[in-house]
């Protein structure tokens, strides 16, 4: 637990840190890498590098101090004996002046009297005499002074063994650091210069391996797009080229899936148009048969009949002559309710309208339910396939209300031309149903529904909540009936041959 | 009544040569009616109508080459003193309403032609038009309004909120609930809701009288 509580503020700041580089693209991501560790490079560079410099001028520094303070008390060992203190001077002042590191020079007498110095004008500073004796025993010594012109290493040197005094040589930093500065700018231009071209570099290092990633991302979105039409090029012989291979390879796969489905799709649907046209061709045929031949030669036996019993004088004959028009009467009706309902002549004689309307009348007089019908199909006669398709269609969604909308009241049936399409909706106000687990497989009318508006490329929409009734909508579109006539008369064209 | 001197001469049309001898069978007591030809296709029928300038002529409707209804005018043309009496297997409303509007006087399906066709000549050569009975509710049926929608005003549409009337009229267009909701980012329950409250105030009890309803107002418009 506390582990946990001390560890979430780190965990704060990286989900933080997270939201906004996690959100940047790869590219950026990996630019970012680049860069990061470019300038924590070279910030490490530039500081061990001007460390490194700074200890060895140091030491440079400290040996030109000893040199110079050894090489001024040698010189000034006999001028100090002759206590030509005029000569001192000189030497010291020409000594400071060759080295431009060298800040003073002044030489302390062993009573602690300072002798020679290369102030100018300002005067000896205050303290500095007594700043820096030099320990006993010691040949020579360095320390680091704290001065209001920077630090200086004070070496001191004995003149004489000492019995001269001691000469104290000021070597400033002033140079170094200007020298340092000079270094440190230098090398941070030279590192901003490399750096400026390696963020070029990386940026078209990105961007180019980024590519290959941007391009199969937009394919895969094409893919499922459904465009299977898409080709990614294999960038270079790595992983990412490798990738681009499945992809192609996947894509290839997935097409070919499409194709041997698109075309299982076409056969079983020229197979079910065929089986449907051969069903209505058949029905059509013995409809007609019936109400032809069948029912002609039942209205001449009628007429027959009605000859011998107004021409017989038997009562018996008549009689029985009456008792057969009777029943070939009965027969002819039957004959025709058939015929009617293989397929009423109606709808290829006068069109779907008139077939439509003595369906319903027939159906509410066999039901006992009002149908609410608007149907406005103009002048223009469908094509036949629509026509039967909505037929069947209009037939099967009433046998459907009839046997599955309990308490329906009212029946409602819109059927209209549009500028494209016919839509057709047949709606009850029965108990209705959860249209949702609908299995069609287990309805074979509203599959039979959807088939045949699917066939003529159209839809099939039922709509249904329980205690709200049913709605069935079909859209049949009128712009591809010609496609739809030269599909079937090749397929017909077996059927006659 | 008068009966006329001459004999009335009458064409049989129809593809069925067992029905037209049992036509003849049936006219051959009565001598003021003659029949003076027969016809097997709707050519034949144009030929010897133009030829014969029968008085009646009783046409089925089903030939084979040229369906009946589709002569009709044609023969009123060749022959306009003609009365075409319609004698058909055909029992449906529609049929008889065509026939009717082509210009057939007279119209009997074939399984009460036995009794029924004494009766309608009568009746056509006095210049009535004969309807076998069991023809004429389907006809009138068909010329009655099916079912009177509840006059709703102009008012009650303008009482509906927006909302309301916006659902009405994609209902009337015949828009799926499904659709309707996704279109104004509803709900299909609450497109349900909407729409049984506005069809309630409108006094309208279905969709097909919805629809009339939309096209009375003028809220949707037909194609053609």
């Amino acid at each position: 637990m506390c582990v946990l509580e001390r560890l979430s503020p780190l965990r704060r700041f990286w989900d933080r840190f997270w939201r906004y580089a996690g959100g940047v693209s790869v590219r950026m991501k990996i630019f970012g890498i680049v860069l990061g560790s470019a300038l924590l490079l070279s910030a490490a560079f530039i500081y061990q590098a001007r460390q490194t410099f700074y200890r060895l001028m140091e030491s440079e520094l400290r040996q030109l101090g000893l040199s110079i303070a050894r090489d001024v008390a040698a010189r000034s060992t006999d001028l100090l004996l002759i206590n030509d203190l005029y000569a001192v001077h000189t030497l010291l002042r020409d000594t400071r002046n060759s080295f431009p590191d060298v800040r003073y020079i002044f030489i302390i007498s062993p009573e602690g009297e300072v002798l020679v110095h290369t102030f100018g004008p300002e005067g000896f500073p205050k303290g500095l005499r007594t700043s820096h004796p030099l320990p006993p025993g010691r040949t020579s010594d360095v320390t680091v002074l704290r001065t209001n012109e920077g630090w200086v290493w004070d070496v001191v040197v004995p003149v004489f063994e000492g019995r001269l005094g001691e000469v104290h040589v000021g070597i400033s930093d002033v140079r170094l650091q200007e020298t340092l500065r000079l270094l440190t700018w230098q090398m941070g231009v030279a590192l901003a210069a490399v750096l400026a071209i390696g963020m070029l570099v990386s940026s078209l290092l990105t961007w180019v391996l980024s590519r290959p990633i941007r391009l199969l991302s937009e394919a895969t979105q094409a893919v499922a797009r459904g465009n299977l039409d898409v080709y990614v090029q294999p960038w270079a012989e790595d992983e990412l080229g490798a990738l681009a291979r499945a992809f192609n390879h996947m894509v290839q796969e997935l097409r070919r899936m499409d194709e041997l489905r698109r075309e299982r799709e076409m056969l079983r649907r020229q197979l079910l148009e065929r089986v449907i046209q051969a069903q209505e061709d058949e029905r059509r045929a013995i409809s007609r048969e019936l109400h032809d031949s069948t029912s002609q030669a039942l209205s001449s036996l009628l007429m027959g009949l009605r000859t011998l019993m107004d021409s017989c004088d038997r009562a018996s004959v008549k009689q029985r002559a009456q008792y057969l028009h009777q029943v070939t009467t009965h027969i002819l009706e039957e004959v025709h309710r058939l015929a009617a309902r293989l397929r009423p002549m109606l709808l290829d004689d006068l069109g779907l309208e008139a077939a439509l309307s003595r369906y319903i009348r027939e159906w509410q007089q066999h039901t006992g339910l009002m149908v609410d019908a608007v149907i406005h199909l103009g002048e223009r006669r469908l094509p036949p396939a629509v026509e039967t398709a909505l037929y069947r269609i209009v037939q099967e969604a009433l046998t459907n209300v009839a046997r599955h909308a309990r308490g329906a009241t009212q029946v409602s049936l819109v059927l209209e031309r549009r500028k494209e399409e016919i839509s057709l909706i047949v709606e009850d106000d029965g108990s209705g149903f959860d249209a949702q687990s609908v299995d069609y497989t287990r309805h074979l009318g509203l599959l039979g529904m959807r088939e045949r508006a699917e066939l003529l490329g159209g839809s099939f929409t039922l709509e249904s909540t329980p205690g709200r009734g049913t709605t069935i909508f079909v859209r049949i579109p009128l712009g591809e009936e010609k496609n739809h006539v030269a599909s079937q008369t090749t397929l017909a064209h077996p059927h006659r041959g | 009544m008068s009966r006329p001197r001459q004999p009335l001469r009458i064409l049989i049309a129809d593809d069925h040569a067992i029905l037209r001898a049992g036509l003849r069978a049936l006219l051959n007591p009565y001598p003021h009616y003659q029949v003076v030809g027969e016809a097997e296709t709707a050519r034949q029928t144009l030929e010897q109508v133009q030829k014969l300038q029968p008085d009646i002529l009783l046409l089925d409707l089903n030939l084979p080459d040229v369906h009946g209804l589709e002569i009709l005018g044609q023969i009123r043309h060749l022959s306009p003193k003609t009365r075409i009496l319609v004698l058909t297997m055909y029992t449906d409303p529609a049929y008889l309403q065509q026939a009717l509007k082509a210009g057939a006087v007279g119209y009997i399906p074939k399984h009460a032609a036995d009794t029924e066709l004494l009766t309608a000549l009568q009746a056509v050569v006095r210049g009535e038009v004969y309807i076998h009975s069991s023809m004429t509710r389907g006809l009138l049926e068909n010329l009655l309004p099916q079912q009177p929608d509840a006059e709703s005003s102009q008012d009650a549409w303008e009482q509906l909120s927006p909302r309301e009337q916006e659902v009405l009229r994609l209902v009337a267009m015949g828009y799926t609930s499904g659709e309707i909701a996704r279109r104004l980012h509803l709900s299909p329950k609450t497109v349900d809701t909407y729409r049984s409250r506005g069809m309630e105030k409108l006094g309208l009890r279905t969709r097909a009288a919805l629809v009339r309803f939309a096209l009375r107002k003028g809220l949707l418009r037909l194609e053609e």
